[in-house]
């Protein structure tokens, strides 16, 4: 506790005060108070360069193998027009293994997120905004149906393979047009109604081409989509997608290039049951040693081994402004954590070189305490997203119609809003460091409908609360203080679903419903197991669900968790996501009306320009923080991926780094870019 | 003689297939499938699975077929000794438990080595020196071992070298052996990390058998054969170790069949808390990820050992104890 309170007196309490926004924006120039504590550094990072080096250099071990003629010389290598990387403080060393944890096959997105410079297009280092990857340009028609891409010329898979423009008309035709292993379309590559499709205009030329316009379509291959994704995170376990993949490599399994018996039979001898079931172990980088990447490493030993180990990548597209070839260090180890209370012991002994997944909030006090002893220094990321606890409202709740009309009610909702109180679950949950407020996104991002929409409903106010709940009916009470049913006079009752997974909802959930004893309103805490809880979602069995709306902060890249769009997630109306995606062939038509002036601006935005799509956002969440579809506590926090470990030993680590879900938190801060200094 | 042995050996095929279908039923207990599971573990780490991925899936791993046709085509299979591929780990069943089997073997061995070896000693001597002091030592010490929670006693122990000794945490392997193929610096590696948790493994079963062995010898030192014994002049360490103490193994011999099963899984709690790379937290992965082959072939895995365990130790009750032997014939 002396530990916990000693910290607080230090540093958080000074966070606690100054967590408003006018903080935030100063701890982005690192000059507040957030700045002064040391663990809020600057955002920076890597940027990209124009000018060309005139040497290149490598790795020595690269070195070495040239000299044995066992590889071509490093200016063969890379493309004539590499991605330039300006390092954040110098140009590095090479060598070291980067040691990190793992937590399991399912811990796939740990590695994908290194290996994010396979994108297409990609975030800079702030988040704001697109900047070559992959592909070294991008022009989006006027008309808005045509997005060309520009690879660059002379870039080659990791085997040394070129990567060129038939790479995506394989994975268009061969990949994606087989039923066999993608069954059904993706949303993605949807324009308006109608397919789009990938034309090789030539060797370094692609074009995505749509019926319809589709202005979205760069950020949507500069997000964590799945055609911009990229081929680690869009082509493994089990995905098939992410536009383009080394075609020489993997024709050797499809049937259209030999004959199915054989390579069904090659699959057999392999351990799989059909070829469809083998070419998705062998087109997964996590999982297929022998698999041509892109990223900056490459898997050595799979995932699904106690240690996932990745070695460099001699062929990576990426030099530093000295012109030496990226990666700095040689190999990534993850080791198996057999659980996250492991990983978080182990990184403060300093077993890890930087880790920032899977790192505990909670812990902070603790992991602040062995600073000099694990010898590592602490960053805390904020993140741009309203609310790590936001209360989802089902909007469409029919088992129990007298909960259902409450929940419906947009004056019932802003009631349950104004009754918590998010400074004391600030101070409990997040040490603090939080901000307070609705759903809104942080003021920096560009579709943040202005400072007011975040305190909108969403400060502690149980006079006006109760004023509006008795407004409604709710009048009377029985002996506890708690507000009775209109129906049957019994207590009226809200259930709160929660989850224990990367924070402890069912804790905060908890919380509010004490908070809630003020309103009389009584939250009966449902905690339940993540598939179970996310099956009766999807069912409309809950009243209201506590999830994070990280993600929101870019709205149409991950709408999810704001609006009813999405057939995969039933939080706010299965049969209102389903009456959208479908175009109103399925599902039931909302009949909120502000539900659907704000998916009607959501299904516009798609075809609209970047700056007029940002003011329609804006009004999309003016409209849900004024109509409290979904009620935010405090957001803006490191609490996902946020608090970040870095030994000092390691050069060229941002003070302060984008984590969100378009930055794929570390990809955006290049992990390439990172060396051992000693 | 015979006779018993073959009834025993087809009953216990009996139970060996029952517990196959009621593992499998076990594991479909739960709501959702593998594929519920695994979308709710991406979405918590940033990431989504679409409708239609999810029912290709589905379709992939054969998860909307009734299931009576799933465990009909598991149980083929199994007989085949092919026993499917994990879903979770996406390779096969037996690479996932092989990788792990020979350390958790390991481990359960040196603790199983260490709970005979201290509890033995230390019953006998309690029994005959009993409320002398070092009864009473052992006895406290007996009653400490059974109230704490073997997994308390691993956080605290892993407390301690933390803070204290500044050890590696958790595992078996130092990070640098971690990767490195099987030498002997690997094996003196292994050697430093592996008495922690057996210790900590032992002790709870090691205070439980002091009291069992301890209250048998009581039990037999005061029968008449003893005296008699000692009346006619046998030497006192004869008296002891050839007459009560054997029959005071007997829980000794009848304990194996539970040995079995926890020589596989290790023990889950002191496993996980510990991480240790065994196939008890295998298991309860498997179980949360509804890793259907994975967790079947454990929980079979498991039930096999405790039939294997009981036949065992039933052939060893016979030998140890002629009683028994007798009322067979």
């Amino acid at each position: 506790m002396t530990t916990r309170r000693r910290f607080i007196g230090t540093a958080a309490a000074a966070f606690a005060a100054a967590a408003t926004t006018e903080a935030l924006a100063q701890a982005v120039g690192g000059t507040g108070k957030f700045g002064e504590s040391g663990l809020v550094g600057k955002l920076e990072g890597p940027s990209q360069s124009s000018a060309l080096p005139a040497k290149f250099g490598e790795a020595p071990a690269l070195a070495e193998l040239v000299k044995a003629g066992k590889l071509p010389p490093v200016a063969q290598r890379i493309p004539a027009e590499p991605m330039v990387l300006q390092p954040l403080e110098s140009v590095g060393k090479y060598g070291g293994t980067w040691r990190r944890a793992f937590i399991g096959p399912s811990d796939g997105e740990n590695g994908n997120r290194i290996m994010a410079s396979d994108k297409l297009l990609f975030w800079d280092n702030t988040g704001s905004k697109i900047v070559p990857c992959v592909a070294k340009g991008y022009e989006l028609s006027a008309d808005g149906r045509t997005t060309t891409i520009h690879l660059r010329k002379g870039m080659k898979w990791s085997d040394g393979a070129p990567f060129t423009a038939d790479d995506f008309v394989f994975w268009f035709e061969d990949i994606y047009g087989n039923k066999d292993i993608v069954p059904a379309p993706i949303a993605d590559m949807i324009a308006g109604g109608k397919a789009g499709k990938i034309v090789k205009v030539d060797a370094t030329t692609v074009q995505f081409v749509f019926e319809n316009p589709y202005y979205l379509f760069p950020d949507m291959l500069a997000g964590d989509t799945l055609i911009g994704g990229g081929q680690s995170a869009a082509a493994s376990f089990g995905k098939s997608y992410g536009a383009y993949m080394p075609a020489h490599y993997l024709k050797q399994f499809l049937p259209k290039y030999s004959t199915e018996a054989e390579v069904n039979a090659k699959a057999k001898a392999a351990g799989f049951d059909t070829w469809a079931r083998a070419i998705k172990v062998k087109m997964d980088w996590e999982l297929n040693p022998d698999l041509p990447t892109l990223g900056p490493w490459k898997t050595t030993r799979p995932i699904n081994t106690p240690t996932w180990v990745m070695e460099r990548n001699p062929y990576y597209y990426a030099v530093d402004t000295a012109g030496n070839q990226l990666p700095y260090m040689d190999s990534v180890v993850m080791t198996l954590a057999e659980n996250i209370e492991v990983a978080n012991l182990r990184a403060m002994a300093g077993e890890y070189d930087l880790q920032e997944r899977h790192i505990d909030l909670a812990k902070l006090p603790v992991i602040m305490e062995n600073r000099e002893r694990g010898k590592y220094d602490v960053h805390l990321d904020l993140a741009y997203n309203g609310a790590d606890t936001t209360l989802h409202v089902n909007m469409d709740h029919r088992a129990d119609p007298e909960v259902g009309k409450w929940l419906a009610t947009a004056d019932f909702r802003r009631a349950l809003s104004l009754g918590i109180d998010r400074e004391q679950m600030n101070e409990t949950f997040w040490l603090g460091l939080a901000t307070p407020g609705s759903t809104a996104p942080a003021e920096v991002m560009p579709e943040s409908p202005g400072p007011e929409w975040r305190k909108k409903w969403s400060t502690l106010d149980v006079a006006l609360a109760n004023k509006m709940l008795d407004a409604l009916g709710l009048t009377k009470k029985d002996s506890e203080g708690y507000r009775l049913r209109t129906d049957n006079g019994k207590r009226l009752v809200i259930e709160l679903l929660a989850i224990k997974a990367f924070m402890d909802w069912p804790k905060h959930a908890e919380m509010i419903a004490q908070h809630w004893r003020k309103i009389g309103i009584y939250g009966d805490v449902k905690e339940a197991e993540r598939g179970l809880a996310f099956q009766r979602r999807d069912a409309g069995d809950h009243h209201i669900l506590i999830w994070t709306n990280g993600g929101t902060e870019l709205l149409y890249l991950y709408p999810s968790w704001a609006l009813p769009v999405d057939v995969s997630n039933g939080v706010y109306g299965m049969e209102h996501a389903k009456w959208y995606a479908s175009a109103g062939a399925q599902g039931t038509k909302p009949k909120d009306p502000n539900m659907l002036k704000a998916l009607e601006l959501f299904a516009a935005a798609a075809g609209q320009k970047e700056e007029q799509r940002n003011k329609t956002a804006q009004e999309i969440w003016k409209i849900m923080v004024d109509q409290q579809f979904h009620i935010g506590t405090c957001g803006q926090s490191p609490a996902l991926m946020g608090v970040r470990l870095a030994s000092r030993r390691l050069g060229n680590i941002p003070g302060r780094a984008c984590i969100a879900q378009h930055c794929r938190t570390p990809g955006s801060s290049h992990p390439e870019t990172w060396f051992f200094k000693t | 003689m015979i006779a018993f042995v073959t009834r025993r050996l087809l009953l216990g095929l009996v139970t060996v297939w029952l517990i196959s279908m009621l593992s499998f039923a076990i594991i479909q207990l739960p709501p959702g499938d593998f594929v519920d599971a695994y979308i709710a573990q991406l979405s918590a780490s940033g990431s989504t699975v679409s409708a239609e991925e999810a029912a290709a899936m589905r379709q992939l791993y054969g998860l909307g077929q009734p299931i009576y046709v799933q465990y009909g085509k598991w149980i083929f299979r199994v007989v085949q000794g092919d026993f499917g591929e994990s879903m979770e780990w996406r390779r096969p069943v037996t690479e996932v438990i092989g990788d792990r089997i020979w350390l958790t073997l390991l481990l359960s061995f040196s603790a199983l080595i260490i709970t005979w070896g201290l509890a033995l000693p230390i019953g006998i001597y309690s029994a005959v020196k009993q409320y002398s002091f070092g009864d009473y030592a052992f006895t406290l010490f007996g009653f400490i071992g059974i109230a704490v929670p073997n997994f308390l006693l691993a956080l605290i122990v892993m407390y301690f070298s933390f803070t204290l000794l500044d050890a590696n945490v958790g595992g078996l392997f130092s990070a640098d052996y971690l990767l490195a193929g099987w030498s002997l610096g690997k094996v003196w590696d292994l050697m430093k990390h592996l008495p922690l948790p057996a210790v900590i493994l032992a002790l709870g079963g090691t205070a439980q058998l002091i009291r069992i062995m301890r209250a048998n010898l009581l039990d037999e030192l005061r029968k008449p054969y003893v005296v008699t014994a000692r009346a006619k002049g046998v030497a006192e360490r004869k008296v002891i170790l050839k007459y009560p103490v054997r029959a005071a193994l007997n829980p000794f011999a009848s304990n194996i069949a539970y040995l079995f099963p926890y020589l596989v899984s290790g023990s889950i709690i002191v496993s996980i808390v510990l991480g240790l790379p065994t196939v008890g937290p295998l298991l309860v992965k498997a179980l949360i990820a509804k890793d259907m082959f994975l967790a079947g072939t454990i929980v079979l895995l498991l039930g096999v050992m405790t039939v294997i365990g009981t036949f065992i130790s039933d052939l060893v009750l016979m030998w140890v104890e002629p009683r028994l032997r007798h009322q067979m014939d």
